[in-house]
């Protein structure tokens, strides 16, 4: 980062720093004079020990809903996409107004409403895990849908034109000419999108569905260790967030192999 | 089933009531998060020393794990430490703050970091002072270039507002719950909810959209 590296000594890097590095003493100074010391010293994270089997369960449970709502995503969402793109009106008017109205309300009313509202109109009720995974999907499926559509615009219309050109059958067309350079620029996106999801399935939480999060709160609650359990929570999602950001690189060079470069 | 427009008549007051303090709680996790989003973003910006790493760090880590487990634990973790007394709101406040800190640090640094490197160059050979190329060169298209970023953050954020439902906070998606929980109306609450929040985010969305389109166009003649 040469020239604003450069720019940043310029306007006094080392004062900055200087000051950062104050500023950072301080508020540890701060912190460590107003820690309640009896509370931190009476913290007892061993005893999480005897609850890995069910915090492993929750990790589990979490990341097959990450999972499921990346794949499930990625597969209805291509459909939405291609949907965007046929020249017949309703379908086009039917995916993107699917898509807005799942991207433009938080999730947290989606789940509320398939799982309280949506029994009510449909006379069906669903288990909390029903509804949770429901409601996942459905949103995954606006998002991805979303980059799966930014994908498919980065490719050049001639590619378009030439299967045109040389009588490509239409599904031919997406599946063998549009489709696999639209997934590959779409691989940083996609990585990001399966990381919002990982932190979206926290909030089926309010559903108790046995992920993480619902996990950690019972045990909290159940032996008043709150700083405890929901620390260890908090570094856990933060690990495996971490390594999904970091997958990008692996997943580009796989996809790389693959197509024989 | 019907849809009963009459059970939000009696009690829509109350409705409107939490929108008001959805909108107030984002006014302030805003104002205090830029405030430590520009501390982050010159920490990340000096390139190195403890300010560095600790930017880094704390930049991602409240970037990646999940906005219900940062709310849970300023709200019960934190006054413990600290023997402080935080009303379910002002812990609201502190969780969204740092979740806009982090996230728009990193918009400002993406932001700054995309000033054309052929402007930069021209402003060091013409010897211009550092501040001036800040206000003159490094900002003016960086702020331009940040806006779009900006205002989609705010649409995640006013969606994340919803999470403090779950710790009490008396918003939008709280008072329908409570009404829907008293009537059982949850359909007419939760749907009216629903309207209200796509009706605040999607004029957003759409500027997000022309923004960027517009960017696209620009860039790629």
């Amino acid at each position: 980062m040469g020239l604003f590296g450069e720019l940043i000594e310029a306007s006094g890097g080392r004062w900055i720093r200087g000051g950062l590095t104050a500023g950072l003493v301080g508020l540890i100074a701060l912190a460590l004079v107003n820690l309640n010391w009896r509370i931190v010293g009476g913290l007892d994270f061993a005893v999480l020990w005897q609850y890995r089997g069910a915090l492993a369960e929750g990790l589990v449970m979490t990341l097959v809903l990450t999972a499921a709502a990346a794949a499930c995503g990625m597969f209805f969402g291509t459909i939405l996409a291609v949907l965007t793109q046929v020249p017949l009106a309703a379908a086009r008017w039917f995916a993107i107004g699917y898509v807005e109205l799942f991207r433009n309300t938080p999730i947290l009313v989606q789940v509320l409403w398939i799982h309280f509202a949506l029994p009510l109109v449909s006379g069906i009720n669903t288990s909390a895990i029903v509804s949770g995974v429901i409601a996942i999907v459905l949103q995954a499926s606006a998002y991805f849908g979303e980059i799966v559509r930014g994908g498919i615009r980065a490719v050049p219309a001639g590619y378009g034109e030439a299967s045109d050109a040389l009588g490509i059958p239409v599904y031919t067309r997406w599946r063998r000419v549009i489709l696999p350079p639209a997934f590959r620029v779409m691989i940083p996106p996609f990585v990001n999108m399966t990381i919002s999801f990982f932190k979206a399935s926290a909030i089926l939480t309010v559903l108790q569905v046995g992920e993480l999060m619902t996990v950690s709160t019972r045990i909290a609650n159940a032996i008043f260790k709150p700083i405890e359990i929901l620390t260890l929570a908090a570094l856990i999602y933060f690990l495996f967030g971490y390594a999904i950001s970091q997958s990008t690189h692996w997943l580009e060079r796989s996809l790389a192999r693959r197509e024989g470069r | 089933m019907t849809f009963d427009l009459n059970a939000l008549e009696a009690d829509y007051p109350l409705v409107l009531q939490g929108l008001l303090v959805t909108l107030r709680i984002v006014f302030y996790a805003i104002l205090f998060g830029a405030v430590g989003s520009v501390v982050l973003c010159l920490g990340k910006l000096s390139g190195r020393g403890p300010g560095y790493r600790v930017a880094v760090f704390v930049i991602d880590f409240f970037r990646t794990i999940p906005e219900v487990v940062l709310i849970f634990w300023v709200y019960s973790c934190l006054p413990l430490l600290f023997g402080l007394r935080m009303s379910a709101e002002v812990s609201g406040i502190v969780a969204l703050s740092l979740f806009v800190a982090a996230n728009v640090a990193e918009i400002l640094r993406a932001g700054i970091l995309s000033t054309e490197k052929g402007q930069l160059e021209a402003a060091f050979s013409l010897g211009l002072p550092a501040p001036t190329i800040w206000r003159r060169v490094v900002l003016p298209p960086a702020v331009r270039r940040m806006m779009p970023n900006f205002v989609n953050f705010l649409t995640e954020l006013l969606k994340a507002s919803s999470l403090l439902s779950t710790i009490g906070v008396a918003e939008i998606v709280y008072q329908a719950t409570v009404l829907g929980n008293e009537t059982f109306a949850y359909l007419e609450f939760l749907t009216a909810v629903a309207v209200l929040f796509f009706m605040l985010i999607f004029p957003l969305s759409l500027y997000v959209r022309r923004a960027e389109t517009r960017h696209f166009k620009r860039t790629s003649r």
